[in-house]
């Protein structure tokens, strides 16, 4: 089963998860001061934390902002950086920019999708692999690209995807 | 109490710092570590470096530092050893590393095999100097100037090296005296548009406001763009400065950086460097003692490419959507964030501005052009040798950056554009090569300078292709607040989404025309006004390769997925099925790898010892090492089956229709071949003594042996096809208004040129064609003692080998082109060159020397030569370089000619400007009923493979003509059944292809027996089983 980008509900949610949620949001809260403008720092924080928005958080956020939840809804939908749903622990991006693209970038691509089973936008069951795209990751003199994580691959070849995806435990630095 | 630091304190300090570290006696080593040097490996280069010091016990320090800009050569380490220049090696592994320690370190071996080039006093044996390199050669460096030189996360070394000079002097200047230093040089902003800086900055300074506010926009979303990335990660300092000078002309309190989460270093490194700069109080509250307030935050893009339009980036700095406003709106300058006056620039305008202070603003007018001042950074990508950043002075040409600077297309593939500009921006052509690079000029070719991403593409880059990318990008990123860009664009993806597909029409093209002109007239903002670029820019120059999607179903680059099932079949003219044949020659089923071949050609033992396999050069795996031995698989399959030419028993019933066929070249065989198949009476007319036409006389023996060249011949004649040879037809009216139902003319191009040069006529001066073809007929032919062949093509490599062969002493070929640009494929160059034959690339022939015998051709030496679009000759001579290579014989081999009284005077049959026949190019019918005509004579002079395509097509469209239904397709050989994909295994890297053996060099150039020995069985099923099965793949 794949998760899907369906928005996340209160619902699926157990009430210990809540209370986590709403620790994190409300530490991370304590050191903003509530300005309008603070909205997007402030959703990235919570996404750092939380590998995704819940709507939890954005509730307490458009609180916390004076923002209304609606508007809130819409910069965290606006803003591709956003995630409404968990991601995995590993999150691997596949650069789609030109440089990228001229260099068969879409077959490095294909083949983590092959090798993931999950389309770009989603999340394997067991929660460890997010693919997503990336317009450009700026490393284009050595494209194709991929990031796992913070850590960048230049020169992908499908061969090596394999082989730099079981190694996952490696990504976690930049 | 806050003690105030004066400049000279923190200048003091750093040089300290600085002058130590130079003059100290410990060895540095500087690692790129920005993320390109990461991407390419750097940090395990960085581990293994920590590890091999400390196992030997060397005390070194270790730097990290930003990029150089040679981005081809990462991971990259410099290493500087007390009292000797810097060394550069460059792409290292962590293999090499060990050894350059010994080496190096230890010893005093620094290595000349792999290093790159040494940097700063002093000369070390056998190692160019960095910046004489051509890559650095024609750079200038000003933003770039401390890239990869100092550490990024070290003030001092900024300031050490002229940093905050610029801000210390700023503040001993009153605001209008900074604008006009600003104003007079020139400056323009850098983020695309080009807006004057300096005006833009008296705006902000004039308008009326109680706050107002810096912001730097790196949000550097242009795909293919990495120019601010490198800066930021680099050199933050140069950008953090030029914002605080900014802030002090308008009275900024308040700057942000607007920074693309996607460059978590630039980020790392910014607040890195924003820290130091409050530390050394030259951020924050008064400034160096000046009484100026101005602090830096940053702003972290969440990912949208409308947030570069300067309304949308203020918008979302303000935690809003960002959609840009609509016209008309007061200006950012006016009315920016928070409704506040705000100076809003890119990344590299910013970091101008200090330099434009500490040196003046005359310093920096003097670089550049007219209009378009200063240094430009360009990232180079795409398919080009030497990728990376660049920094030049205004107004350098396309062709200096992409050619000497990034070394060229690499593997020899053609040049085909330049896109500049990103999404944005247009595509540019080879015409456009010798333009200047600047704002005006750019734009003026349709264009734009944007903020620097420089993308190369060459032939395996399809156009239609590019578009629909830059479409989807443009679909993945509008802001959707407007209806032109949100749904227009969809509209013109979904129609290049069709053509790519196959699915479009003709009258597309024009759709995509007019929709571009409506969302560049109603859009928003510049997104949309400007999306439509790289379609109208694609149409303009590429118009050919959209109809060739819509008409033919055929992607030439082999890129389009909905078109192309294998890459190698697909550009085979033929259409020969590669995949399966490959596939059977892997299971030993040589008699069924043959019969696949046959189903698309005659020819298949001919190809397999002489096509020129375009298909390898598309061949994907490529990619991994090097393209599948196709041509020689397919020979040895021709080799090794039995022999029985499958599917020529199927019954023919006469359709009692009788076609002439003129010319018994590859072209007009297999039309007769097809065409006998469907039951037509073929009666085929040959001038010459023999059949073949240039499969015989163009295609030296010792390539193709004349045996194989019979047999297939008698194969194709076999059908029951007559055959008359020595019969020159006069006119072609003679056969159309006699018995024969139809006539196909494919007489080929069998007479060779002589240039138009004084001497030309000199006795010793023969032509290529007429040499060969006497050989062929086995005529004697006199030749001197040092022949010098004229020409870069194939056929001058086929003289220049017989000619050797014939017992010529010396064997000399002079061309037009560039050794790696000669038309001839190369490993025919190579096997020439391993033969003796000496090769004069880049040379323009003036003159034939002699008096009544040849002795020598003038010649000058060639700068660059390119054709344009319109096959226009551009040639640029190097000055004062002419010279003579002698020799008593010389061959042209410069063009080829038809015999014209066949057509000349029939009424219907036209020529073309370039003295070929004119056909209709979907039926192949000349203008005269009844006849048609196909091979060289029509298309120039061309291959086998097409020559055959050719006489396919011929075929095809007779027998409909004749009233058939021109299907020529068989099947011979019943269709694999694959229910699932059999379990790749990991496809490894590094399997080349075998070498094929051939007669040693001392024993073939004494006789025309063949070169190449063909595979042994072992070899050809290893080599089939490297095939990666592209035909398998799903989609």
């Amino acid at each position: 089963m794949r998760v899907s980008e369906t928005k996340d509900t209160p619902d699926n949610v157990t009430r210990e998860e809540e209370e986590m949620i709403i620790s994190s949001v409300d530490a991370i809260l304590a050191s903003y001061r509530g300005e309008k403008a603070e909205l997007i720092p402030v959703l990235q924080q919570v996404q750092q934390r939380l590998g995704y928005l819940p709507e939890t958080a954005l509730s307490r956020i458009a609180a916390f902002t004076n923002v209304p939840e609606s508007t809130v809804f819409g910069v965290a939908t606006f803003y591709a950086q956003f995630k409404l749903v968990p991601t995995g622990r590993n999150v691997v991006k596949v650069c789609r920019g030109t440089a990228c693209h001229v260099r068969r970038g879409e077959r490095i691509l294909r083949e983590v999708e092959r090798q993931l089973d999950i389309k770009p936008g989603e999340t394997t069951p067991d929660l460890e692999y997010s693919l997503e795209t990336v317009a450009c990751l700026g490393a284009c003199a050595l494209a194709p690209n991929m990031v796992i994580n913070n850590k960048v691959y230049g020169k992908m070849v499908e061969s090596k995807v394999k082989k730099i995806l079981g190694n996952s435990g490696d990504h976690n630095e930049i | 109490m806050v003690t105030i630091m004066r400049f000279s304190e923190v200048k003091n300090q750093a040089v300290l710092e600085w002058e130590a570290m130079q003059q100290g006696d410990k060895t540095r080593i500087l690692i790129g570590m920005a993320t390109c040097g990461r991407a390419a490996g750097a940090e395990d280069i960085l581990d293994t470096l920590n590890n091999e010091l400390t196992k030997r016990d060397i005390k070194a320090d270790i730097i990290p530092v930003g990029c150089m800009g040679l981005c081809y050569a990462e991971p990259l380490v410099e290493i500087i050893k007390p009292g000797k220049p810097s060394v550069f090696y460059g792409n290292l592994t962590p293999e090499l590393i060990p050894e350059i320690v010994e080496d190096y370190l230890v010893a005093d071996n620094h290595r000349p095999d792999l290093a790159l080039g040494t940097r700063g006093e002093g000369s070390l044996p056998g190692v160019p100097r960095l910046f004489d390199l051509p890559v650095l050669k024609h750079q200038v460096r000003v933003l770039l100037r401390n890239c990869g030189s100092i550490d990024p996360k070290n003030i001092n070394h900024y300031v050490a090296n002229g940093g905050y000079e610029g801000l210390n002097k700023a503040l001993k200047m009153n605001a209008q005296e900074i604008i006009d230093e600003i104003k007079n040089s020139g400056l323009r902003g850098r983020g695309g548009a080009g807006f004057p800086a300096g005006r833009k900055w008296e705006a902000c300074y004039k308008a009326i406001g109680d706050e107002k506010y810096v912001v730097c926009n790196a949000d550097e979303g242009d795909p293919g763009a990495f120019m601010d990335r490198s800066i930021l990660e680099g050199d933050p300092h140069s950008v953090i400065e030029g914002m605080i000078i900014a802030g002090y002309v308008i009275r900024a309190k308040r700057g942000f950086i607007y920074v693309r989460a996607e460059y978590p270093l630039a980020i790392e490194h910014l607040q890195a460097a924003i820290a130091e700069a409050r530390e050394k109080k030259l951020l924050g509250e008064n400034i160096l003692g000046s009484g100026y307030n101005f602090d830096i935050e940053i702003f972290q893009g969440a990912g949208a490419f409308v947030c570069g339009e300067s309304t949308a980036l203020v918008l979302s700095i303000e935690g809003k959507r960002g959609m840009p406003k609509p016209l008309p709106r007061p200006r950012t300058t006016e009315v920016g964030l928070w409704d506040k006056p705000t100076l809003e620039s890119n990344v590299k305008t910013f970091a101008f501005a200090p330099v434009i202070i500490s040196q003046g603003s005359e310093w920096f007018a003097s670089i550049g052009t007219e209009g378009s001042k200063g240094t430009a950074v360009f990232s180079l990508a795409g398919k080009v040798l030497r990728t990376g950043l660049i920094e030049v002075p205004m107004g350098i040409t396309l062709r200096e950056i992409i050619f000497d600077i990034g070394g060229g297309i690499p593997e020899g593939k053609k040049f085909k554009a330049v896109q500049t500009g990103g999404p944005s921006g247009g595509t540019l052509t080879a015409s456009s090569l010798d333009l200047p690079v600047d704002f005006e000029s750019l734009s003026a070719a349709g264009s734009i300078m944007g903020s620097g991403g420089m993308l190369v593409m060459d032939e395996d880059t399809c156009m239609v292709d590019t578009a629909r990318f830059f479409l989807s990008f443009i679909q993945d990123e509008t802001c959707g607040k407007c209806i032109p860009c949100r749904w227009g664009t969809k509209q013109m993806l979904d129609i290049l989404d069709d053509i790519t597909n196959g699915k479009g029409t003709i009258e597309d093209i024009d759709l995509l025309l007019e929709l571009s002109e409506s969302i560049k007239n109603s859009s928003l903002c510049g997104l949309g006004q400007t999306a439509p670029n790289p379609v109208l820019t694609t149409i303009r120059y590429f118009r050919d390769e959209y109809e060739e999607h819509i008409k033919e179903l055929h992607c030439s680059a082999a890129v389009c997925k909905g078109l192309v099932k294998a890459p190698c079949s697909h550009t085979c003219p033929a259409n020969v099925d590669v995949p399966r044949y490959i596939r059977l020659i892997d299971q030993g089923k040589y008699d069924e790898a043959l019969a696949v071949i046959r189903e698309k050609i005659p020819f298949p033992a001919i190809c397999g010892y002489a096509c020129f396999a375009p298909c390898e050069a598309k061949c994907r795996r490529r990619e991994l090492d090097e393209a599948i031995s196709i041509k020689a698989l397919k020979r040895f399959v021709a080799d090794n089956s039995n022999g029985t030419p499958a599917g020529t028993s199927q019954a023919i019933s006469s359709s009692g229709k009788h076609i002439a066929i003129v010319g018994s070249g590859p072209a007009g065989l297999t039309a007769a071949y097809y065409l006998a198949k469907l039951g037509h009476a073929i009666t085929v007319f040959e001038a010459q003594s023999k059949p073949g036409g240039m499969l015989r006389f163009g295609i030296p023996r010792y390539i193709l042996p004349e045996k194989v060249l019979d047999q297939e011949i008698k194969n194709v004649l076999s059908l029951g096809i007559e055959l008359k040879l020595n019969s020159h037809i006069d006119k072609v009216d003679d056969l159309i208004n006699g018995t024969f139902d139809a006539v196909f003319i494919a007489p080929g191009l069998p007479t060779g040129r002589k240039l138009p040069i004084p001497g030309a006529d000199l006795d010793g001066v023969i032509v290529g064609l007429d040499f060969l073809r006497d050989l062929a007929a086995g005529k004697k032919v006199e030749l001197g003692k040092r022949v010098l062949v004229l020409g870069g093509g194939g056929v001058a490599i086929d003289v220049a080998r017989s000619a050797l062969r014939l017992g010529v002493a010396e064997v000399h070929i002079a061309c037009l082109e560039s050794r790696e640009t000669m038309p001839a494929p190369n490993s025919e160059i190579e096997a020439a060159e391993a033969e003796g034959v000496v090769i004069h690339p880049s040379r323009s022939f003036t003159k034939i020397a002699g008096n009544g015998r040849a002795v020598g051709v003038e010649c000058v030496n060639v700068e660059w030569m390119i054709f344009d679009e319109e096959g226009k000759l551009h040639i640029e001579t190097v000055p004062d370089s002419e010279h003579i290579l002698e020799a008593d014989t010389v061959i042209f081999t410069v063009g080829q000619g038809m015999d014209l009284s066949l057509v000349s005077d029939v009424t219907g049959i036209e020529l073309t400007d370039r003295r070929t026949i004119s056909i209709e190019p979907e039926t192949m019918a000349t203008g005269k009923k009844g006849v048609f005509a196909g091979g060289d004579a029509v298309s120039g002079p061309a291959s086998i493979i097409e020559a055959i395509a050719a006489g396919r097509r011929a075929a095809a469209s007779l027998d409909k003509y004749l009233g058939g239904k021109g299907i020529i397709d068989e099947i011979l050989v019943p269709p694999e059944e694959i229910t699932s994909l059999p379990e790749t295994e990991e496809e490894e890297e590094g399997r080349y292809r075998p070498q094929m053996p051939t007669l040693a060099v001392n024993k073939r150039i004494k006789c025309f027996d063949t070169v190449e020995l063909g595979f042994t069985k072992s070899v050809a099923i290893e080599e089939a089983s490297r095939c990666l099965r592209c035909d398998l793949e799903e989609d």
